[in-house]
């Protein structure tokens, strides 16, 4: 293991020796963000830009402009129709963009429009109750749900159909319970479900772990689970089960990426693949992520893609079962 | 006279946009209230007022200091509008100095600007605006056709 | 105690001539940024991160920094509001009321004094209230939950009636147009797409940036054509710069109330500056004497907005700094750069940073300090603004304008939906639509619908829950006083007249 580490931080140390630079640095580096500044895809953007700088692979930040427009949506047909070749232009998903386009609210184009880059981490859904709750467990809360579906109000930080009421369904399918019958609140924002949840006008919030984790720290919340495969790594969020360990079979990451317009040459997009690829195997990256709470996720080229339509598949199936598309 | 007529046409965008909201409907939901009720409720209202203003035109009580209008006006204020619409379309084909410098050149003139400080301040605005958003407020703009020139 | 000595150091920090430095650029940035439609403290904030970051800044340095920089910007976008009539941002709105029409009377001058001397109150009082109440304020935050939103929408839109004065059917209809624009786009609720008409640049609604230029500053370059077409000029600022004693004796009153209004109000997520600065307005409006002359240069039509939403722009950093929740756009980025510097903000932040809070919070004051020590004697200088001959002034005006548009989503479709906002605005203000309630009214109305539909939610659907809360009273009787304060003021002077049958 350690050996090809330090021969990664070597390769990313001296860009200049390294086939890397054999292929052109793309010129005017860009990743668009597709929403507004402060958000989940500007961390995505602003993790890159610190990395690949710190990393030496570029020589000039990339710039970083937003596009928001309905998770991604408008980012992403501006990108397929208008900007289809721009080798230096990068644009950030997560899994709710996938998700959105799987329930065709991405208009025309569908999964294989653009060409899939790099997965550079991953963060998780969760379950969280405030620290008075008297739910302890999944059991808890799906108990009391069954009693009485009315009672238990749950928040969260998206529409119907957006990842958060995704986790929400299949927890409750697991469970037995007809998703219909919940009682559900769409909130906008990680931020306002938060407020909402220490306030006390909802009982349970079903969000992303990293929204949280300072929370957590301070004794105000509870997770009763997370959505991962194992136990996450780190202090605060070692001692959370997951929901696989209590007996709910439902995993549910959100990963975070970039893909290229679908006419951008293979050159380009093997330098950036190469780039990434450096990236994702060197310890300063690592802490960058860790910094911005995102858990291990390292993924480029091919078998991005294959994870990308697979999940898109997965989604649109989803979205089939519970009725959300015909 | 243009109250009832504005009247006629906000009543008419209410109900078209009425019959466009009637559709709208969740697959799946858990409030009372849905997605069309709140829209419904405001065209209603709208709805109401456009006819209050078909029945009942206030007088139009123009602000003493904006002269009435005329041909020749109306005449520049479609141009200028006109101009806006080509700017719009030129600002990502041409790039943004180029679409401005042409842009900037005709607002100056229909502005009551000569020709040679028209084009002075086009040049100038477009290029200067051009260093200072992109350049130093790091706003990206698009460069069009001047991309090639770019190191 | 502790506080103080916290804030003490806070201040040490602060006041290094090296911090002082600092500040004065970030006002100074701020200030010029602030000053260009469509860019606001946002792009301000964003801009300077990375900046602070590669310049390797301490973080309280960089905290000072974005603080100068936040302050500054929303200070910027005043003089746009006053000298042009474009608000940059939604808590300018309420500016423009007053302080153009203050321009067009060549007082531009004393408007942007009084603009600026009103900021300074505003934030050093919710500086003041940040310290002293800091840690009970986080529970005020969270107490308000979607009922207690909904009930404080009603409120403001109940103000929002105030404005009508002698045309309470155009006010309705703009209002409600601007309700009806807030429903474009996706819904928060239901996920259903709505009047996006298929155009995915719709996809989250309209922009209010786009919303904002279109209704202004397309409407204004057009009526500014039509005063090139007579031969008008600007009317240009004369006189003295500053205001006078007795003018700013007169506003004083107006001034605390606004402040304390703009604190409480500030500290929610979400609703903060504008709903502020509207509330504001329309309170002072319905206190002051008959005589008044709000709407067509009042300067307590102008000292209220302004000092109600500087508290409120120091009031949202409560929220950021004890939740971890930003209030506003502006805090959002801030959050991220604070994240940038390991600093984590939450409930945690007083207990195991307080140097940083402190630090912050000082800060504030400096700022604040600065932009009027600052922005004063510039005053002189941002009324050449007016100088300006129009075959220069608006293509600049024009093409600035589509910058900050074409920034929002970086496509062009935003710039053709300003143009046709921008007609339909100038058509409205042809026929004496008051534009500034179509955009109080799309602020609002996305806030009042999808609150609504949470709270009924939550109770599933009875409407008990919009009387369930001690807020929600206080709320509602406050509605109730602004109902019935102009029916009483009426009655009474019905009374009085009957009581002196025999005019003088």
């Amino acid at each position: 293991m350690k050996p090809i580490i330090l021969l990664a931080a070597l390769a990313a140390c001296l860009p200049l020796a390294g086939p890397a630079a054999a292929a052109d640095e793309p010129r005017r580096p860009e990743c668009i963000a597709p929403a507004a500044p402060g958000g989940g895809f500007d961390l995505t953007c602003k993790l890159a830009q610190s990395a690949l700088v710190q990393s030496k692979l570029l020589k000039a930040p990339m710039r970083v402009t937003y596009m928001p427009g309905g998770v991604g949506a408008v980012a992403y047909n501006a990108v397929v129709a208008q900007r289809p070749s721009e080798a230096g232009t990068i644009t950030a998903f997560s899994s709710g963009s996938l998700l959105n386009l799987a329930q065709g609210k991405f208009g025309r184009f569908d999964e294989s429009a653009v060409k899939w880059l790099a997965g550079i981490g991953t963060s998780y859904g969760a379950i969280a109750v405030r620290a008075d709750s008297p739910y302890q467990n999944l059991d808890d809360l799906v108990a009391a749900i069954k009693a009485d579906p009315g009672k238990v109000v749950i928040g969260s930080g998206g529409t119907v159909g957006s990842q958060d009421w995704m986790q929400t369904a299949l927890i409750a399918r697991a469970a037995g319970i007809d998703p219909r019958t919940l009682r559900y609140v769409a909130m906008e924002g990680g931020g306002e479900l938060a407020t909402a949840l220490l306030g006390g006008h909802i009982q349970v919030a079903s969000s992303d772990i990293a929204d949280s984790v300072p929370h957590i720290e301070s004794g105000d919340m509870r997770i009763l689970a997370v959505f991962s495969e194992e136990r996450l790594p780190g202090e605060t969020v070692a001692s959370i089960p997951t929901a696989k360990e209590q007996g709910y079979d439902v995993i549910w990451p959100v990963i975070r990426g970039f893909y290229v317009g679908p006419k951008v040459s293979d050159d380009a997009y093997a330098w950036w693949k190469n780039a990434f690829d450096q990236l994702l195997a060197s310890d300063d990256f690592a802490k960058l992520r860790e910094q911005r709470e995102l858990y291990p996720f390292a993924m480029t080229g091919d078998e991005l893609d294959a994870y990308v339509k697979q999940q898109v598949t997965r989604y649109k199936q989803l979205a089939q079962e519970f009725g959300l598309i015909q | 006279m243009y109250q009832r007529l504005f009247g006629l046409v906000l009543l008419l965008a209410c109900a078209g946009l009425g019959i466009v909201a009637w559709g709208y409907h969740a697959p799946f939901s858990y409030e009372p209230v849905g997605p069309r009720a709140y829209p419904l409720l405001l065209l209603v209202l709208m709805g109401l007022g456009a006819i209050y203003l078909l029945a009942k035109p206030a007088s139009a009580t123009a602000h003493a200091d904006e002269p009435p209008m005329d041909r020749h006006v109306l005449r520049k204020v479609i141009g200028c509008v006109v101009i806006l619409m080509v700017y719009a379309a030129l600002f990502e084909r041409l790039g943004f100095i180029a679409a401005s410098i042409l842009f900037g050149v005709a607002m100056a003139r229909l502005y009551g600007g000569t020709w040679l400080a028209s084009a002075a301040s086009g040049l100038m605005l477009a290029v200067g605006l051009y260093l200072l958003f992109d350049k130093a407020l790091d706003v990206p703009l698009p460069l069009g056709i001047l991309s090639a020139l770019e190191n | 105690m502790e506080t103080l000595s916290y804030l003490g150091q806070g201040f040490g920090v602060a006041l290094s001539p090296y911090n002082l430095f600092t500040a004065l650029c970030g006002t100074l940035i701020g200030t010029v940024v602030g000053l260009l439609p469509g860019l606001g403290p946002i792009n301000g904030v964003a801009l300077l991160i990375p900046i602070a970051f590669a310049l390797g800044l301490p973080p309280e340095s960089a905290l000072i920094l974005l603080a100068a920089v936040y302050l500054g910007c929303e200070y910027g976008g005043r003089i746009s509001s006053i000298l042009l009539n474009i608000p940059g941002e939604a808590s300018a709105v309420m500016t423009t009321l007053d302080g153009y029409p203050l321009a067009r009377q060549g007082k531009g001058g004393i408007a942007l004094s009084i603009s600026a001397w009103s900021s300074f109150v505003g934030g050093l009082m919710a500086t003041c209230g940040v310290v002293i109440f800091a840690p009970l304020l986080a529970k005020w935050a969270v107490a308000f939950g979607p009922a207690e939103y909904f009930v404080l929408m009603v409120f403001a839109i109940v103000c929002l009636a105030g404005m009508a004065g002698n045309k309470p059917m155009k006010t309705a209809i703009a209002a409600c147009i601007g309700l009806f624009l807030s429903c474009v786009g996706i819904d928060s609720n239901s996920g259903v797409y709505r009047f996006t008409f298929g155009s995915l640049g719709l996809a989250d609604g309209i922009q209010f940036v786009v919303l904002v230029l279109g209704l202004f500053s397309v409407s204004e370059i057009l009526v500014l054509l039509e005063r090139t077409h007579h031969g008008q000029k600007a009317i240009e600022a004369k006189g003295r710069m500053l205001f006078s004693l007795k003018e700013g004796a007169s506003v004083l009153a107006t001034n605390l109330r606004s402040g304390a209004v703009g604190f409480v109000l500030g500290i929610l997520p979400g609703a903060g500056a504008t709903l502020a600065s509207a509330v504001a307005y329309m309170s002072e409006k319905r206190l002051a004497h008959k005589d008044n002359k709000f709407g067509d240069g009042d300067l307590r039509g102008l000292a209220a907005p302004e000092t109600a939403n500087s508290a409120s722009a120091c009031g949202s950093m409560v929220p950021m700094l004890t939740l971890g929740v930003p209030g506003s756009g502006t805090t959002a980025v801030m959050l991220g750069a604070l994240t940038l510097y390991n600093i984590t903000p939450g409930p945690l932040l007083f207990q195991n940073q307080p140097e940083i809070v402190w630090g912050l919070i000082a800060s504030l004051f400096v700022a604040n300090l600065m932009l009027i020590l600052m922005n004063v004697p510039m005053i002189k200088i941002f009324t050449k603004i007016l100088a300006v001959p129009y075959w220069a002034l608006v293509p600049a005006i024009a093409i600035i304008t589509s910058i900050g548009v074409y920034a929002v989503h970086a496509t062009t479709f935003d710039l053709f939906l300003m143009i046709a906002i921008g007609i339909v605005g100038y058509i409205l203000r042809k026929m004496d639509f008051p534009l500034s309630a179509i955009l109080l009214g799309f602020i609002l109305g996305g806030l009042m619908e999808q609150n609504l539909r949470r709270a009924l939610s939550i109770s599933n659907g009875e409407l008990g829950i919009l009387f369930a809360s001690p807020i929600t009273w206080g709320v509602w009787t406050l509605i109730a006083a602004m109902i019935a304060l102009p029916i009483w003021r009426a009655w009474r002077a019905r009374r009085q007249r009957l009581a002196q049958p025999v005019s003088v």
